[in-house]
């Protein structure tokens, strides 16, 4: 295990401390479409910034378990700062305000709380070599529910617009996680047959290699708006199609666009996959009488695992983005919350439909990693 | 090889031109009658040609920053850190992947309002490590044997990046650039929803307002631009490959 460049962690200390020092900490406004006005990070801020500094200087002495293991909980401590300071302080910006006024994280807080992640990561990566990462982010995660658990963060905008829409948000994750499987299940049944053709070099291969990558080069927003346009013309053409449940704005044409993006992960993952056999197992396999079919279930599948599952996880966080173009088509999904929140140019909408996004891609990816074993060899994020 | 490679151009270049037929207000507007679609009011031609020059400038503008600063923040990177940066990096790749382009303008959208510094944020956000990774992976292809033989010819550090080591690594490198022209399109496409003024406009609008034909005018030109985009990308790397291999 070679260590990572050793200026890193203070390069993230670094970036925290430069964060809540010259950025706003937190902002406050009449209400929750305009802009607040910045507010700094105090005590909690300083606390945030020192604990930071001394998880890079204890990193960036010589290798030592307990330096590590103090780094780390220097880092989470530093969270903790981070997350009461912020959360306390909106309390206390709010008290005597009226009830419309919002206290919201402002950009120091963001970019401290990312360069934190980032040290936290780094820190329990030197700790535990294996899934050091997905540690960090649990233990990060689990501080956050706890905090919220404890009424710490209630006033904190976020927290507040959550509580009006919380029916909402769940409905949209879960609307959107429909919406990113069905992707990739109608992905997957176009990619496999598309991928046995690439199989057979030739012709075939070059055609579907060719159309696959073209959508790629087509712009999602154009893909979408013209499945719209074919649909709602395929639907005057044949209205009898309405019966079965196909209609040109929603699911549908959502679910085909993404689908269309996710072909080319997929095909050049599945067909260098079952194309990973070696050469001369695929001849003893052939030797020992084993049809086509059981060669290809039996040899090519097994001996291909890791990259088809690489590509089914490249697959899968993209659906989970590519999803979010769905609220544009009348999908719903968390891109219709975010859609909503642009219009009304409110913050914390955007954010409580883009953070779950952001979470969902992590968590499939970290998710498939750690279903794919060891074997894939890579890390989870 | 070198003959799939010269014409790899052609059929971007081909389909291109047709989807930019397409979107002309006539032939549109043919299409969207024979589909039986409710059109409304066309995009005149000079409107597209203008907003297809808006396009091209914020998806250039995006594709220089996030291409520039990744390409050589990555050359950075193989100097001064060597491979052990090469797990960061990709921990930090795959994580900026998990946030769509989509996602950071309206992100920035609040922080730094409408237009087209949103749009210039995702691209650098989201291409730039793309770029970064594919560098140093195509720099790290360089046979060690290589680099030794340029020491020992008494090549300076900078005539051995210029005159081995970026040749040898060039087609890795052109192709992660040309993925981070192609996203460059697309998402100035998306800008639209932010303010910005690209071929995007007309769909959003169209979709708004069920106007069918500026929803096919915009869709069938914003695909035109970035399959052009593709094929001068394609034809002017080919040209390169050509120029380096003497």
């Amino acid at each position: 295990m070679t260590r990572p460049a050793a200026w890193l962690p203070l390069a993230a200390a670094g970036l925290a401390v430069a964060a809540l020092v010259g950025l706003p900490f937190l902002t406050l406004a009449p209400n929750r479409l305009v802009p607040g006005s910045p507010v700094g990070s105090g005590l909690a801020g300083a606390a945030a910034g020192g604990l930071a500094l001394l998880a890079a200087l204890l990193l960036a002495g010589p290798a030592r378990p307990w330096r590590a293991r103090l780094a780390l909980l220097a880092a989470l401590a530093a969270w903790c700062a981070l997350l009461v300071g912020a959360g306390q302080g909106a309390a206390g910006l709010l008290a005597g305000k009226p009830q419309a006024a919002r206290a919201a994280l402002g950009s120091g807080a963001w970019l401290a709380g990312l360069a934190l992640t980032g040290l936290a990561g780094e820190a329990a990566r030197a700790a535990l070599p294996r899934r050091g990462g997905l540690v960090a982010a649990l233990l990060l995660l689990g501080l956050v529910s706890l905090a919220a658990w404890a009424g710490l963060l209630g006033s904190l905008s976020l927290a507040v617009e959550y509580r009006v829409r919380a029916g909402a948000v769940g409905e949209a994750v879960l609307h959107h996680i429909g919406l990113a499987g069905a992707s990739l299940l109608l992905a997957l049944a176009v990619s496999a047959p598309l991928a046995l053709l690439h199989l057979r070099d030739g012709p075939a291969a070059r055609l579907v290699d060719g159309l696959v990558s073209g959508i790629q080069v087509v712009p999602a927003l154009a893909l979408f708006a013209a499945l719209v346009a074919g649909l709602s013309g395929l639907l005057t053409l044949v209205p009898a199609l309405r019966a079965l449940g196909l209609s040109a704005i929603g699911p549908v044409p959502a679910v085909i666009g993404t689908a269309a993006y996710l072909c080319l992960p997929l095909v050049r993952g599945l067909a260098a996959g079952l194309a990973a056999a070696d050469p001369d197992v695929l001849a003893a396999a052939r030797a020992m009488g084993l049809t086509r079919r059981d060669v290809l279930l039996r040899v090519r599948l097994p001996l291909g695992a890791p990259l088809l599952w690489g590509a089914l996880r490249v697959a899968a966080v993209q659906s989970v983005g590519f999803a979010t173009l769905g609220g544009l088509v009348g999908a719903g999904g968390l891109g219709a919350l975010i859609f909503e929140g642009m219009a009304q140019f409110a913050q914390d909408l955007i954010l409580l439909g883009a953070l779950p996004v952001i979470g969902l891609a992590l968590a499939v990816d970290a998710g498939l990693a750690l279903l794919a074993g060891p074997a894939s060899g890579e890390e989870p994020a | 090889m070198t003959r799939t490679r010269d014409t790899r151009a052609v059929l971007p270049l081909l389909l291109g031109m047709s989807l930019a037929a397409l979107s002309l207000p006539e032939v549109a507007g043919l299409l969207v009658r024979i589909l039986g679609l409710q059109a409304g009011t066309p995009v005149p031609a000079g409107r597209l040609a203008w907003l297809a020059r808006q396009h091209l400038a914020l998806a250039l503008a995006g594709f220089a920053l996030a291409g520039g600063a990744g390409l050589g923040l990555g050359i950075l990177a193989t100097r001064a850190a060597g491979a052990r940066l090469r797990p960061t990096l990709d921990t930090l790749a795959a994580a900026a992947q998990a946030v769509p382009p989509l996602v950071v303008v309206a992100l920035a959208l609040p922080v730094i309002g409408f237009g087209a510094a949103p749009v210039l944020l995702a691209l650098a956000a989201y291409g730039l490590m793309p770029v970064m990774r594919g560098t140093v992976g195509a720099l790290a292809t360089v046979p060690e044997e290589v680099r030794r033989a340029a020491i020992g010819m008494g090549l300076t550090p900078a005539q051995r990046l210029f005159r081995v080591e970026l040749p040898l690594a060039a087609g890795p490198i052109l192709e992660a650039l040309r993925v981070v022209l192609v996203l460059a399109v697309a998402t100035a496409a998306i800008g639209a929803l932010a303010g910005a003024q690209t071929l995007g406009t007309p769909i959003i609008v169209g979709l708004q307002n069920q106007n069918n034909l500026a929803l096919v005018q915009g869709a069938a030109a914003a695909a035109s631009l970035a399959f052009l985009t593709d094929a001068a990308w394609l034809a002017a790397a080919a040209g390169l490959a050509r120029l380096l291999r003497g």
